[in-house]
């Protein structure tokens, strides 16, 4: 009764120790995580395409004049747009 | 055995502070491999504890009275599920459940959103293991669950008023709400320490924070029925400090669960956000301080315990290193647009946030106030239910208002006349409906009066959305209504789910409004017999039956339910004496009527020698539409975290856009 | 937040501004009441919530007459005699620590009917959030 919890205290203590050192050991890392210049640009598209959608809806459901609609799509077209330009031609297709 | 489990706290203790100290230095310094080693050592940490948490368990399960806090805590004659529950139904065992569910969190929460936020979680790491550190300190240092004694006979038992099933349930589902709170904040945090304040923390603890607040919310239902079935005074929610502090933390993550949505549209109220979500953490732990430390009066908290000040060190450690983040990385947290229009979503969305912040605060207030008046006047105030219910009142009106409106305002800018347009049926059938409620008589209470129109007002709203949006999915191509509907719900769920939720809501408060503005109730001293009527019952007393039990003797009063002169069964209240505990307490008999969701209510206040018994019998209409509500909660809550595929899609392109994806 | 935008910042002022009102109404107007311990009641005669240790010994009836007890300061000290009338909490005995409010009427203290809450005995120690 003594000598078991002793036992297995050792051996998740070991196990542990393995656990926790195994990455070190494993050399090789690349060093951190490249900056992300490009995350706002493609968090604006996302914006500006889901804006987009949600102002048809608005109008769909008759939530949104359509004087004011066809004022808001003017602009959001062009945000998006722009948005779309910004993040280039290899991830624009969103 | 003790050993092993103390053992295993140690290494818990161990592994927090390694994964604290060494992930701390490797996310400063960028080194992958020993952040890698640290998130490893918070993985381990869970391990440890549910050894530890197993040990505790199992001693309980053997009855080994030799720990003193099984000896505490439980007895011979306990049956087994309260033997097993009495894990928690003492501080430290309380403390050893909440490190189990903190490290279980943390290590799913690091595992499963590598690729999403590869460079942010880094700093997740030591920041998880410093909170984690704290909750393992505490119950080392402090307050032991593996203290050694020489066994006694028998137990001390568990108190009585735990011996429930919701005891089963209640706390550990509290436990799993607070500690929920931790993620989001955590994440928040190391997005900040690494200055990665774009969206992806937000989509990362979205799921962690609705799910934390569901858990909160239905344990703070489930804590209501609880209290309302057997602490036995007819009601469900009395304002006390503890059940407060579950409150605090599960409006300020209302707000938060609001405002992020401003933030995905807009890219607006950033600053806020990491506020609030700073807010509800600080507030889970201002709760455990609350119930733990006993500087409060309240009905749960009175074992004045050392910990408390532990509590109150490592709030303010808290609260300070949240503030500090903040303010150094305010630059990196701009907000990218404005607010358009004072009647827009976005500013009704706002004015939510600002009602329940201030309703939260509110509440807060109320709890501190004995300390601050004992610190300023030398006198202890405390603050009542009045105080309370006028603040409910208050502010929980104008939330049921901008429930109804928020949803039907377009986003970024609405013309009155627009709006008005889409209100004018749910104006009208709130309005008939409160013309309706005032002829019926709802009018001795105004502000019940009040809450019933503003609910139907929601209702409708919601119904109408739900009508708008399945006919425009119908208009663009969906077959049938019923696939237009399953189309609309299931292309955003977070709406649809969100409305759901608020139609909990509703209900919450039309319970709450009908229970506390439209309850009546009686009493008397009753002879055999003799009969007590309230509300269009009448109960007559027929006698008293006496079974003795293992664990406890059952006393019962027996009465024959009347209504409109019909018979309508026996109801059976009376006490419980429970022999180990050496305590009786009252088993009130609670009878629905589910078609009006009302209960009669019946308690037996005392047993006379004559033959004769006190009963006091309640009447509270509608107040079943809460629990109903905490169902409805649920479903809104499940529907709106239903994993999104086409979310799936979008997130690991943007991860893919920074270069870490193969991270 | 962007300091520049006048509107957060009306809004934001406006709910303050309210909330501070609603604080101070409800601190002067008397929504609090004092909290205090038997030996403290002298000279007080308002309502006040008494926090005491019940003195055997007990007698009456809480649902006729009214239950009659005495409260000291937990620990010991003088006893204020305290009548009661409503519905005893289960954990209701001599040695408890309770609260109740009422007012001070001739030396004797008059409890509000129902008024009567006790804390649970230093021997448990319940989970948060234990019995509500």
């Amino acid at each position: 009764m003594t000598v078991l919890p002793l036992a297995v205290a050792l051996l998740g203590l070991a196990a542990i120790v393995a656990f926790v050192a195994a990455p070190l050991v494993r050399r090789g890392s690349q060093g951190s995580a490249p900056a992300d210049e490009n995350l706002p640009v493609l968090e604006r598209r996302d914006r500006a395409l889901a804006a987009l959608r949600e102002l048809e809806f608005d109008h769909r459901t008759g939530k949104i004049t359509d004087a004011d609609y066809r004022a808001l799509l003017g602009r959001l077209r062009t945000e998006a747009a722009e948005a779309l330009q910004a993040v280039g031609p290899a991830e624009g297709a969103g | 055995m003790a050993e092993l489990g103390r053992d295993a706290l140690l290494g818990t203790l161990a592994l927090a502070l390694y994964a604290a100290v060494v992930g701390g230095y490797a996310a400063a310094r960028g080194h992958r491999a020993l952040g890698q080693s640290a998130r490893n050592a918070l993985l381990a940490a869970f391990a440890t504890t549910a050894v530890a948490c197993g040990v505790l368990v199992l001693a309980f399960a053997r009855e080994d009275f030799s720990l003193v806090y099984v000896a505490q805590h439980s007895s011979r004659e306990l049956p087994l599920p309260y033997a097993l529950a009495a894990l928690w139904s003492g501080e430290s065992g309380s403390l050893l459940l909440w490190l189990l569910v903190l490290t279980g969190m943390s290590a799913v929460a690091v595992l499963c959103n590598r690729p999403l936020v590869a460079d942010v979680l880094p700093w997740t790491v030591p920041i998880l293991g410093g909170i984690s550190a704290f909750f393992v300190l505490v119950p080392v240092l402090a307050a032991s669950p593996f203290a050694t004694q020489a066994a006694p006979a028998d137990g001390a038992g568990m108190n009585v008023s735990l011996q429930n099933p919701y005891m089963l349930v209640h706390p550990p589902l509290l436990y799993l709400g607070y500690v929920g709170l931790t993620i989001p904040f955590a994440f928040a945090m190391a997005a900040l320490a690494s200055r990665r304040t774009d969206e992806r923390w937000l989509h990362a603890t979205r799921r962690w924070t609705l799910a934390s607040w569901t858990l909160l919310g239905v344990a703070i239902l489930i804590g209501a029925k609880w209290a309302y079935e057997t602490i036995g005074w007819g009601g469900y929610y009395a304002w006390d400090p503890v059940e407060n502090a579950a409150l605090m933390p599960w409006l300020a993550a209302t707000a938060f669960l609001h405002s992020v949505m401003i933030q995905e549209k807009k890219a607006m109220l950033r600053v806020w956000n990491v506020v609030l979500v700073s807010l509800a953490f600080c507030l889970s732990l201002f709760g455990t301080f609350l119930t733990r430390s006993g500087v409060v009066n309240s009905v749960h908290s009175f074992s004045r315990s050392s910990i408390g000040a532990w509590f109150l060190i490592f709030i303010a450690i808290a609260a300070a290193f949240a503030s500090f983040l903040i303010l150094t990385r305010l630059p990196t947290l701009r907000a990218r647009s404005r607010l358009e229009s004072l009647v827009s979503r976005e500013a009704a969305f706002l004015y939510n946030n600002l009602l329940l912040v201030a309703f939260a605060l509110t509440v807060l207030w109320g709890v501190l106030f004995p300390i601050v008046s004992q610190a300023l006047r030398g006198e202890t105030f405390t603050v009542g239910p009045p105080y309370y219910d006028f603040f409910l009142r208050g502010f929980g009106l104008p939330l049921l208002l901008l429930m109804a409106v928020g949803p039907l305002i377009a986003w970024r800018r609405a013309s009155v006349r627009s709006l008005l347009r889409g209100l004018r049926w749910p104006l009208v059938v709130a309005l008939a409906a409160g013309a309706m409620l005032l002829e019926a008589g709802a009018g001795s209470s105004p502000p019940g009066l009040l809450a019933y129109t503003f609910s139907v007002f929601v209702l409708g709203g919601i119904v109408l959305e739900f009508i708008r949006g399945t006919r425009a999915r119908k208009a663009l191509g969906a077959r049938t209504w019923p696939g237009a509907f399953v189309s609309l719900v299931g292309r955003n769920r977070r709406r649809y789910g969100g409305y759901i939720s608020h139609a909990a809501v509703v209900m919450l408060a039309i319970g709450i409004a009908g229970s506390s503005a439209y309850s009546s109730s009686a009493s008397a001293r009753l002879q055999p017999e003799q009969t007590i009527s309230v509300a269009g019952y009448s109960l007559r007393y027929d006698g008293t039956t006496f079974h003795p039990g293992r664990n406890h003797d059952e006393l019962r009063a027996h009465l024959a339910v009347f209504r409109g002169g019909r018979a309508d069964g026996i109801v059976s209240a009376g006490k419980n004496n429970y022999h180990v505990e050496s305590f009786f307490s009252n088993a009130v008999a609670i009878r629905t009527d589910w078609l009006r969701a009302q209960d009669l209510f019946v308690i037996a206040q005392q047993f006379n020698r004559d033959g004769s018994v006190d009963v006091k019998v309640v009447v509270n209409p509608l107040v079943d539409m809460i629990w109903f509500a905490g169902a409805v909660f649920l479903v809104g809550s499940l529907v709106a975290m239903w994993p999104d595929a086409r979310e799936k899609r979008r997130h690991p392109r943007r991860a893919f856009a920074v270069g870490i994806a193969s991270a | 937040m962007s300091a520049g935008d006048p509107i957060r910042l009306v809004v934001a002022l406006s709910v303050a501004g309210m909330l501070a009102v609603f604080v101070l109404y409800t601190s002067i107007a008397g929504g609090a009441t004092p909290s205090l311990r038997p030996s403290q009641l002298a000279g007080h005669h308002g309502n006040v919530a008494l926090v005491g240790q019940v003195v055997g010994p007990v007698h009456g009836d809480a649902e006729g007459t009214g239950m009659r007890f005495d409260l000291t300061d937990i620990g010991g000290g003088a006893a204020v005699p305290v009548v009661y009338r409503g519905s005893v909490p289960d954990l209701f005995a001599v040695g408890r620590h309770v609260f109740v409010s009422g007012r001070l009427h001739d030396g004797v203290f008059v409890a509000k009917p129902g008024s009567l809450v006790t804390k649970c005995p230093s021997k448990y120690t319940p989970a948060k959030g234990g019995a509500a």
